[in-house]
């Protein structure tokens, strides 16, 4: 009786400690475990594909409407157009979209409509903002610039890491260093760790400041 | 000379203590830059009020005679500081661009360094920090907000520090004198507080630096303040009021 019970309760210890391990392991690597449906990505409120926009192959993605297609190849800084000059990227207004999409895309496609809803353009509830989801998001002690990284990776293209399906010319060329092949992404990931490590090593190598305060006040 | 590079300046700070009229624009204007939690009554009654600067008043002579005098004290950036050896964490440390840093996420929290510090300009939080509804879109983006257990002071506004040093870097220029300003000097309406670089010996401080009149607080402890101030001239007296006289 006593030899089962042992060998059921120490399986139990087992498969605990190994719970615990999985968790300090991932957590070490600072990658949440996918099996638990921790993954870096969100359900945003439009199905916005970058594929189709920022892409400048041919796309699997089919419109609900329309035929295979080429991306579009639009330059990241089209949308994300603080990029280049401020902190944040930023992210288009619906307005924005709209310009496009007034009449590009068939009436009825069920992502446009809420965009056209969001821009006023069908439905009579007024102009309201979409709701994204922040997919990349330092800690709140962190400061974070893109202006000076998009300068000198700019001027410096063999520091740039990683290719694009995109425009690879101008600043446009450089954000997959730290964003990944985003032209490829129909729903956008964190592919690089992001972690201080990454940051302080390619400050190190490239004269950058590594003084704590740089990135923490 | 000044450049953007980093490590290539000695940010300090001049206070003409003769041009202090005591308004206290300074310690609202650091108030409102830094995400300082409100000082509520029930914070001032327990002593426990958060103020990276402070206008401190005092009397000079007796009664007819007495004299009101104002004098604004921050953290004095010590080249030899205090705080800096106690901390077990290393949370706090002078970097090489003249400042004393404190870095929140590495701060622990165990007040060594306030208890160490003679100027009392370092600050602990005893509480989450709240600001009611109203106030919640006027925090600065640029600063971190400090929580519960963290200490705090006076960082010189490094933010913007750092944002002048990029915008020099982008436009491929140097830092010019006098283009990085502290919430406090910028709100100072009398000028009695200066903020520059004391490695350019043309800025503005350098040369402010070289009065006469000028001393530094708690001189005898010897810890090397990057805050310089100049004492009061009184026209009843020979010599300027404080520390000054020392120097004459
Ligand atoms: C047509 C406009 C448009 C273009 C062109 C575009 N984006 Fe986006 N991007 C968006 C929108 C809208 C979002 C927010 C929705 C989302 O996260 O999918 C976004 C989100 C992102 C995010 C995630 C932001 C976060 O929440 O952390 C990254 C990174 C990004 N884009 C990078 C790029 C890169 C790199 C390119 C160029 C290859 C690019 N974008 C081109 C519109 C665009
Ligand atoms: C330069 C013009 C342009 C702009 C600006 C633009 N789009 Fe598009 N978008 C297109 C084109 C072209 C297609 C492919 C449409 C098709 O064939 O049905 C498309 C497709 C889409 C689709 C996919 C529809 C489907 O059925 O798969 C969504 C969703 C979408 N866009 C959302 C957005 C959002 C959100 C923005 C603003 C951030 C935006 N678009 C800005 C041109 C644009
Ligand atoms: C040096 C690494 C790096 C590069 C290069 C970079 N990013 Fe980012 N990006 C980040 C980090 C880190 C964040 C998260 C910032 C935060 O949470 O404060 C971010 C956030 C974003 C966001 C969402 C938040 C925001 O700022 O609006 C967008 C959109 C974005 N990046 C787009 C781009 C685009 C487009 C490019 C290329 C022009 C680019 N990034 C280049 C590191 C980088
Ligand atoms: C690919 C290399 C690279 C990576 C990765 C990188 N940086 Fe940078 N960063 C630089 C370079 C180069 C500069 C200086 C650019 C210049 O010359 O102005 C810089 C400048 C900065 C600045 C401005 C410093 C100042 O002078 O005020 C901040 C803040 C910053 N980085 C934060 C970060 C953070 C946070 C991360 C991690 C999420 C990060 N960086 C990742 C290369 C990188
Ligand atoms: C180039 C930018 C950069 C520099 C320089 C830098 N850090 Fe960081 N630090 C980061 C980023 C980004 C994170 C957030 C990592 C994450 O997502 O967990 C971080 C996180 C931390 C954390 C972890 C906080 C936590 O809650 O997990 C501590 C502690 C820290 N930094 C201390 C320091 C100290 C001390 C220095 C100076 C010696 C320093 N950092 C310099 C970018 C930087």
């Amino acid at each position: 009786m006593l030899v089962p019970v042992l060998a059921i309760g120490g399986l139990g210890v087992v498969a605990v400690m190994g719970v615990v391990a999985a968790f300090v392991i991932t957590g070490w690597i600072g990658q949440p475990i996918p099996v638990l449906g921790f993954e870096q990505t969100f359900d945003q409120p439009i199905d916005f594909p970058h594929t189709v926009h920022a892409s400048l192959k041919q796309l699997d993605h089919v419109p609900a409407d329309g035929q295979a297609m080429e991306g579009l190849g639009l330059d990241c800084t089209f949308c994300h157009r603080t990029v280049t000059t401020q902190a944040n990227a930023g992210v288009p207004p619906v307005g924005f979209c709209a310009t496009c999409h007034q009449v590009i895309g068939a009436d009825g496609n069920p992502q446009l409509d809420i965009l056209r809803d969001a821009a006023d353009i069908i439905g009579d509830d007024g102009p309201e903002p979409v709701n994204w989801q922040r997919v990349h998001r330092l800690p709140d002690h962190v400061r974070f610039v893109h202006e000076p990284h998009i300068r000198y990776l700019t001027a410096n293209p063999s520091e740039v890491k990683n290719t694009t399906d995109g425009v690879a010319t101008g600043p446009s060329g450089v954000c997959s260093t730290c964003h990944g092949n985003v032209a490829a992404m129909e729903q956008v990931e964190q592919v690089e760790p992001l972690k201080m490590g990454q940051c302080v090593d390619c400050h190190r190598d490239n004269g950058a400041p590594t003084d704590c305060v740089a990135c923490h006040h | 000379m000044a450049t953007a590079e980093f490590g290539s300046h000695n940010w300090g700070m001049v206070v003409d203590v003769d041009k202090c009229i005591g308004c206290n624009a300074c310690v609202i204007a650091c108030q409102a830059e830094n995400n300082i939690p409100l000082n509520s009554q029930d914070r001032v009654e327990r002593a426990r009020t958060i103020s990276w600067i402070r206008v401190e008043r005092y009397w000079e002579g007796d009664f007819p005679d007495a004299k009101a005098r104002f004098i604004p004290i921050m953290c004095q950036h010590c080249e030899n500081a205090p705080c800096e050896p106690v901390c077990p964490v290393y949370a706090t440390y002078h970097n090489s661009e003249g400042m004393n840093v404190q870095v929140y996420n590495r701060c622990v929290g165990t007040r060594y360094c306030a208890n160490g510090c003679p100027y009392i300009v370092r600050f602990f939080n005893y509480w989450e920090p709240v600001w009611p509804e109203s106030l919640r879109n006027h925090l600065n983006p640029d600063v971190t907000v400090r929580s519960r257990g963290i200490m705090e002071k006076c960082s010189f506004c490094v933010h913007r520090i750092r944002r002048e040093s990029r915008s020099a870097r982008s436009a491929g220029t140097e830092i010019a004198d006098g283009a990085v300003q502290t919430a406090c000097s910028s709100a100072c309406p009398t000028s009695a507080l200066n903020f520059g670089n004391f490695n350019d010996p043309d800025s503005k401080v350098s040369k402010m630096k070289e009065d006469k009149r000028h001393y530094t607080l708690l001189d005898q402890f010897g810890t090397d303040p990057n805050v310089i101030y100049l004492a009061k001239i009184d026209a009843d007296k020979k010599v300027g009021s404080g520390a000054a006289a020392s120097h004459d």
